[in-house]
């Protein structure tokens, strides 16, 4: 037993332990962990949290925050390439007996095509601009990158705004991510 | 004086009555840390079950009537409309299964697996029972029946019993919760099919598309308002051999209209396999054609 783990750890610190097949993503989720302000332990250590990639360990009834995991009951589930703001926020959670779930997984369930609302596709320009926003980049960076004038970039995102319903740019890209679920198909 | 009938006891006893005999219609199948969802007995002793909360394994434990624990493979999935079926090391009596009609407003019965070989029940209406419809996978479902009944998650997979004690259907979650059956009459249908062949064939090109607006410039040469964009493109696969690249707007196949999702993904049926398709599609601001095979969807994808 490493000696992390045989004392409590302090308040808002945590005790992690990381199950990842893969070393590299195993070295890489324990510096995130650390990071964060959390002591990483051994597999087999007392922890408050286990940090698992893509499969939660079988038989684990620690609470457990599983990166790309699937399962209705698991208490933490985020996508494979979660930043590490979520991966701390995760972990705090679960070990404070919260469920944490990927805005996605909420309307999970088996249902039917949705037809995109005809009158509020957006143009390939548009997404341009939008893929922008999400960037966080100002009109004048959007003019400079799609090389086209001020104006027009204020044009398109009035547009935005009026076809996703959206008062803000962040409303937008928020917006435009939830319609964008329904509105690709795979062929 | 005569023998007055409590209805409400009569009632009660008759659906206490239909629950435990319909034990013998499921199977609870065991999944990770202790979770289980169930399985409707389907005849010649298959088991049939919600697709899309069945994990990726090929083999299950299943809890039969009474606790006995029988080992089962999977023969075939379709998450098109969320139907797969395990065949069990041991054949299951199974019951006879008389398929309902669903009607808006009639009352029914939801069945579904305790994990230890006995039943749970729920009682509801059927809230709406509609017409045929297509699911986001591209699988037509015969009807429309949504539930007001609220399920468990090991419950799901389960029949639904009519007041006749007739199925209406295969018990599983729509979107945000909501419980829906698949109808009798689409898993009668697609189970041949994947006794047959283990999956329900589509075709395939290789490509993810988000419905765009054909920008104005080209709506007269395009002779239509909308189609789907290219947003990634499979390797090697049918349309990356076609040269077909993200960015690309296809209009149409085959002179099906790409404006639609419902038209064109009912285009790639299985029927559709193999054959040569061209594709309608804008380029550089151009409107050009492209031809391509259309190949089989390939199982992960």
């Amino acid at each position: 037993m490493s000696e992390a783990a045989s004392k409590p750890a302090p308040v808002g610190r945590l005790r992690v332990a990381i199950h990842a097949v893969d070393l590299t993503r195993r070295s890489a989720l324990s510096r995130v962990v650390a990071e964060a302000g959390h002591v990483v332990v051994g597999a087999q250590d007392a922890a408050d949290v286990v940090l698992a990639d893509r499969d939660c360990p079988p038989g684990e009834t620690r609470p457990v925050v599983v990166l790309g995991g699937i399962g209705h009951d698991l208490p933490g589930v985020l996508s494979r390439d979660a930043d590490a703001s979520q991966i701390d926020a995760a972990i705090r959670a679960v070990a404070a007996g919260l469920v944490v779930r990927l805005p996605e997984a909420m309307d999970t369930g088996f249902g039917a095509m949705r037809e995109a609302d005809s009158q509020a596709l957006l143009t390939p320009r548009e997404l341009e601009v939008l893929a922008a926003l999400a960037e966080g980049m100002t009109n004048k960076a959007i003019a400079r990158r799609l090389n086209i004038s001020l104006h027009t970039v204020k044009f398109h995102v009035e547009s935005l705004f009026r076809k996703l319903g959206a008062r803000t740019r962040t409303e937008a890209v928020a917006k435009a991510s939830e319609r964008r679920r329904y509105e690709t198909i795979t062929l | 004086m005569t023998d007055q009938p409590d209805l409400l006891a009569q009632f009660s006893s008759a659906l206490a009555a239909r629950a435990e005999a319909a034990k013998n219609a499921i199977v609870a199948i065991r999944l990770a840390h202790g979770r289980h969802i169930t399985g409707m007995v389907w005849r010649s002793g298959l088991v049939v079950t919600s697709e899309q909360s069945l994990p990726r394994s090929d083999e299950f434990e299943l809890v039969a009537a009474g606790g006995s624990v029988v080992t089962a493979r999977i023969t075939g999935r379709d998450p098109s409309t969320n139907i797969a079926i395990l065949r069990p090391a041991e054949q299951l009596a199974s019951p006879s299964i008389a398929a309902g009609e669903a009607h808006t407003g009639a009352m029914a019965l939801a069945i579904g697996a305790d994990g230890t070989g006995g039943v749970s029940a729920r009682l509801g209406l059927v809230n709406l029972a509609g017409a045929e419809w297509h699911s986001s996978r591209g699988g037509l479902i015969d009807r429309r029946i949504v539930l007001d009944i609220s399920l468990a998650q090991r419950e799901e997979g389960g029949p639904i019993l009519d007041a006749a004690g007739a199925c209406l259907g295969m018990s599983t979650f729509g979107p945000r919760g909501r419980v829906i059956a698949i109808p009798t009459t689409t898993v009668e249908r697609i189970v041949p099919l994947l006794l047959k062949d283990g999956r329900i064939a589509r075709g395939w090109l290789g490509v993810a598309l988000q419905a765009v607006a054909v920008p104005d410039a080209l709506r007269e040469s395009a002779d239509q308002s909308g189609g789907l964009m290219v947003m990634s493109v499979v390797e090697d696969g049918p349309a990356a051999r076609a040269g077909i690249v993200a960015g690309d707007i296809i209009l149409s196949v085959d002179g099906v209209s790409a404006h639609r999702f419902r038209r064109i993904a009912g285009y790639f049926g299985s029927d559709s396999i193999g054959r040569k398709a061209d594709l309608r599609l804008i380029r550089s601001g151009k409107v050009i054609t492209v031809q391509t095979t259309i190949a089989e969807r390939p199982a992960h994808e």
